[in-house]
């Protein structure tokens, strides 16, 4: 096994499951369609809820695609064969974080225009929101993988991974939509993006060896 | 140097004869300042000019507020002392405190909470400190629940360090997010390196609460880390010994 085999590898995988993609996207639709439908139709309300409400949804979107990313190589046994590869493991695992990253996110992106029309979302603030998830959804899948790791041997894991990684989802949530926020009153932004980037580079450095420890512990 | 003592330290059976005798101490000061500090505080200190008699909670809420962070340094620092070398008794120091410190994170956040009523006429409001203190809460619960729900004992003592030193990042937040965010929270009421600007009667009161609640958090972790360990080696020859002559 190389490091391109196993890139490859995992993007079949993910191309063979569109179905868990496409359920992933049409659940990030249908949290953003309860907000208008739940709270309050109006532009005014909207427009400046838009950036939270997307934001939420695609973090419940992403936790859905991050928490069952090592169930099915834990129970085929794919995962202990990663570990005794001889290759990296943390650098398999940041393989694997881009695959799924790429998967999910770029889908995303792809239909935000639409939805940030559906929710009023002034154009001021539309290129910021795509900034803000470009340079934000990174340390999400980052963070996300941790609790994934850590979690990989417990038969029931999701309510679990939830609580392991959403307190430490919450900065980058804050960073993301005060930056659409200013953008819309016409506030700098530059520094909370700043922010974000910087979250993700340090996930980017610490969460692969974290995951990589845990992964190491699970299969033992 | 002699690092011997050290290492013995790291050994369950060394470490539960060593502090045999210190929890029950500890304890007993802990409680006696503890109410030392909350009768004085409580009854005898003056009056705040501003916030008349609804201050006096300060007395029962910065103490918990600072340990509900130390001890989340303490769960973070043992967390990488075991991932680094692997000493046997971090885990279980992490399992005897992470639900005290859960515990003093949601005192914080209640007293939090009603001392906000009178001053800032709300109980809660999202404002930095608060949600950090909340986050931190919830870091204590995953914690736990992460050590609860994992069998395999050498898994869970991993997962737990794991999950422990990478919650540190937000004690910072929580430390400085009254600096840098400017919100509805005042600032520090104690520092180490500067005087403090309350008069000596209001402040000396917090002090003896803080050292007690710090006394009588010690004593508590020294008795769960005892029964733990209890529990953890209770096949070995010593713990049967131990248990035969003293009891449990």
């Amino acid at each position: 096994m190389t490091y391109y085999s196993f890139l490859t590898a995992e993007c079949l995988v993910l191309w063979r499951r569109k179905q868990d993609v496409f359920n992933a996207l049409m659940f990030f639709v249908i949290v953003i369609a309860l907000f208008p439908i739940g709270i309050n139709s109006s532009p005014e309300f909207l427009a400046p809820a838009a950036a939270g409400i997307i934001w939420c949804a695609a973090v419940l979107a992403i936790l859905m695609a991050v928490e069952g990313m090592f169930k099915e190589d834990y129970r085929d046994g794919s995962l202990e064969q990663l570990v005794v590869s001889g290759l990296s493991l943390p650098l398999l695992i940041l393989l694997k974080v881009a695959a799924q990253w790429f998967v999910v996110v770029l889908p995303l992106l792809i239909i935000m225009p639409l939805l940030s029309e559906m929710l009023y979302l002034p154009r001021s603030g539309f290129w910021v929101l795509m900034m803000t998830l470009l340079l934000g959804t990174p340390s999400l899948f980052l963070i996300g993988v941790m609790g994934a790791a850590l979690t990989v041997s417990l038969r029931q894991g999701a309510v679990l991974v939830m609580l392991l990684i959403l307190p430490l989802y919450l900065p980058v949530i804050i960073f993301a939509t005060l930056a659409v926020q200013a953008a819309q009153i016409g506030l700098p932004y530059a520094g909370l993006l700043a922010m974000l980037s910087a979250l993700s580079l340090l996930f980017l450095v610490i969460s692969p060896f974290i995951a990589a420890i845990a992964v190491k512990a699970s299969v033992n | 140097m002699n690092w011997r003592w050290l290492h013995k330290l790291g050994s369950p059976k060394w470490f539960f004869f060593c502090f045999k005798s210190w929890a029950l101490p500890l304890f007993c000061i802990g409680c006696f300042a503890l109410m030392v500090g909350l009768i004085w505080g409580l009854a005898f200190a003056p009056v705040d000019y501003q916030q008349g008699n609804s201050f006096r909670i300060i007395y029962i809420h910065v103490p918990v507020a600072m340990l509900a962070q130390s001890c989340y340094l303490a769960l973070g620092l043992s967390g990488f002392v075991f991932l680094v070398w692997q000493i046997k008794i971090a885990p279980i120091f992490i399992k005897a405190m992470a639900p005290i410190g859960a515990v003093m994170a949601l005192i914080a956040l209640v007293s939090g909470a009603i001392w906000g009523k009178p001053t800032w006429g709300t109980w809660w409001v999202w404002d930095a400190r608060l949600t950090s203190v909340l986050v931190l809460f919830f870091l204590y619960m995953g914690v736990i629940t992460l050590q609860r729900a994992l069998e395999d004992i050498a898994l869970a003592n991993k997962a737990a360090a794991l999950i422990s030193v990478v919650g540190l990042i937000n004690l910072p937040i929580i430390k400085y997010s009254v600096v840098l965010w400017n919100t509805l929270h005042q600032g520090a009421t104690f520092t180490l390196t500067k005087k403090p600007e309350m008069p000596s009667e209001m402040w000396l009161p917090l002090l003896i609460s803080v050292i007690g609640l710090y006394c009588f958090v010690a004593g508590l972790v020294l008795w769960r880390m005892q029964s733990e360990i209890l529990q953890r080696e209770h096949r070995a020859s010593w713990v049967q010994q131990e248990v035969m002559e003293n009891g449990l």
